[in-house]
């Protein structure tokens, strides 16, 4: 029997199966069709087989990572959500699925890792405690200077008065796109009838992150509370689909039980290791500078070690 | 209100005219620096700049004239979704066409940017916009694309455009929208500038004869030359 799909995602958190986008919308379209896929709940990016999450590796050994991708792979495997539409709602799902990836999908970047206060208080949080020593110390900054370049390249150079201006307009746009959604939902279960397809996966993904996150700075979820479907939208498909970390209520602080669990031997571990090279270091350098020597050490050496010897003192404290 | 109008796209002329107004218009080299936004096409009305789609389109819409009254919430929500859908695909095939496949390049694209200035100046300008073009590619996700995905894409485009449309004259019935201003505007440009895109449309009979049904209807009527040209 060929090796299992596997798919490796961020970990879960704030009361989702996975605090990141991309990871999110592949965990809810594989539950949606029932595929078997053994998920890898992980925090450490450069412990998947791309080096980045999420990433799906199939059983012939291949390793597919944007989420795009990952669906029509598995559509091609027969887990296709899309079946049973007709094609005028294929045609419907492409178009929907640009307005949310042009007017949604950079606001919501913006707001987890542009917006100072909700990056520094939420997403960096999240990310520095998941994350191992010692890749919590550089990987969310980079990560966060990544998903600014992206922006601005999708949004054109700001200059800088026009700045507060642009965020203002992208705000709006965003604010709009997510009226036209519920409007297009109405009193719907699902986008397209009683049945999930991909394009409920890729909505559900962006709005559970803005409603579950508890966000200082959170204008755009402000607007998206005051649109009822969607939020009945988002809380149907959670109980439904991932009832058991939907059950979880986020705690005041947002600190991830699970991975921490399964990371605690690495963590001690690693931090044992660093303790220990840290005393061979030292150790090593006394002896090879002659602070401390073993031997006796001969006469010429002598006011060497007692001037020294005031420094061993400064060091060993 | 007479609107001056400079643009490389037909679609905001298509529009303004399906809301009748009178409009001139003005091929300019440096329009990208002429414009508010650094993007074309723009518009010149009295003493007002506005550039790109969506603000001429609120624009006149606040000067009174409108094409999306009599379309509902959910018409509307989907009318907003095709539009996206086209300027994501149809829009970044053409940049990519015209920017990131070699051939094009080399033979059009580079003459045609650079035609106005001297050189070496004609050489470093098109080679920077080149490079800022891939850049953006390589950002939304394009960059790694051959030719013939980016040709699938469109396919996928066209093929959802065209069961939008199905047997209508136009994406939302009876009266014309921004839609198809847009639409008209995107496929009008594939089909008498570039080879294999135009291909593709052409696959979609009822996209050919949409085109030239607005052809006819908005622009052979005001007689203006230049941009009767035969789509067959």
């Amino acid at each position: 029997m060929a090796a299992p799909t596997e798919l490796f995602c961020w970990a879960g958190g704030w009361g989702l199966p996975s605090v990141d986008l991309d990871s999110l919308t592949v965990l809810t379209y594989a539950r949606f069709t029932g595929a078997p896929l053994k998920v890898h709940k992980i925090t450490n990016p450069w412990r998947s087989p791309s080096g980045t999450l999420p990433a799906l590796r199939t059983s012939h050994r291949e390793i597919i990572t944007t989420p795009h991708k990952i669906i029509t792979h598995l559509q091609k495997e027969k887990y296709n959500a899309d079946y049973d539409l007709s094609a005028r709602q294929r045609a419907d799902t492409l178009a929907f699925m640009s307005l949310v990836e042009e007017k949604l999908l950079p606001v919501l970047i913006h707001t987890f890792w542009v917006d100072a206060k909700n990056y520094v208080e939420v997403t960096r949080k999240w990310y520095a405690e998941a994350m191992p020593f010692p890749l919590n110390f550089f990987l969310p900054g980079r990560m966060q200077r990544q998903r600014m370049e992206h922006l601005q390249l999708l949004c054109g150079e700001p200059r800088p008065e026009n700045e507060e201006e642009l965020e203002k307009e992208l705000y709006q746009e965003a604010r709009e796109c997510l009226t036209l959604l519920s409007q297009r939902l109405g009193s719907q279960k699902f986008f397209f009838g009683d049945a999930p397809a991909s394009l409920d996966a890729f909505v559900f993904s962006c709005l559970a992150l803005l409603l579950q996150t508890k966000l200082p700075s959170g204008k755009l979820q402000a607007h998206l509370r005051g649109l009822h479907n969607l939020c009945a939208y988002c809380s149907h498909i959670l109980s439904l689909y991932f009832p058991w970390e939907g059950a979880e209520a986020p705690p005041p602080r947002p600190a991830p039980t699970g991975p921490d669990t399964e990371e605690e031997p690495y963590r001690r571990r690693s931090q044992v290791l660093s303790v220990l090279a840290g005393l061979a270091a030292m150790v090593g350098y006394a002896l090879l500078s002659g602070i401390v020597s073993i031997q006796r050490a001969a006469p010429a050496r002598s006011p060497g070690p007692r001037a020294l010897s005031m420094a061993e003192e400064d060091e060993e404290e | 209100m007479l609107v001056r109008l400079v643009l490389h796209h037909p679609y905001p002329q298509a529009f303004l005219q399906m809301c009748n107004l009178p409009i001139k218009v003005v091929c300019r080299s440096n329009a990208e620096y002429m414009s508010p936004s650094g993007k074309v096409p723009f518009i010149h009305v009295g003493n007002q700049v506005v550039s790109e789609l969506g603000p001429i389109v609120q624009f006149v819409k606040a000067k009174g004239h409108s094409l999306s009254d009599g379309l509902d919430e959910v018409q509307k929500a989907e009318m907003k979704a095709y539009m996206e859908l086209v300027n994501n695909m149809l829009l970044t095939a053409e940049l990519y066409l015209q920017w990131c496949d070699e051939a094009t390049v080399r033979e059009i694209t580079y003459a045609r940017y650079g035609s106005p200035y001297p050189w070496p100046l004609n050489h470093v300008l098109a080679y920077q916009k080149q490079w800022e073009i891939k850049r953006k590619m390589k950002a939304i996700g394009w960059g790694s694309k051959t030719l013939d995905q980016v040709l699938e894409d469109v396919d996928q485009c066209c093929q959802a455009l065209s069961q939008r449309l199905g047997t209508q004259p136009y994406f939302f019935n009876k009266q014309p929208t921004e839609l198809d201003a847009l639409v008209f505007g995107h496929l009008y440009t594939i089909l008498t500038t570039t080879d294999e895109l135009s291909e593709k449309v052409k696959n979609y009979s009822n996209l050919l004869a949409f085109c030239r049904r607005i052809e006819q209807h908005y622009f052979e009527d005001h007689a203006r030359g230049g941009i009767s040209v035969r789509l067959s």
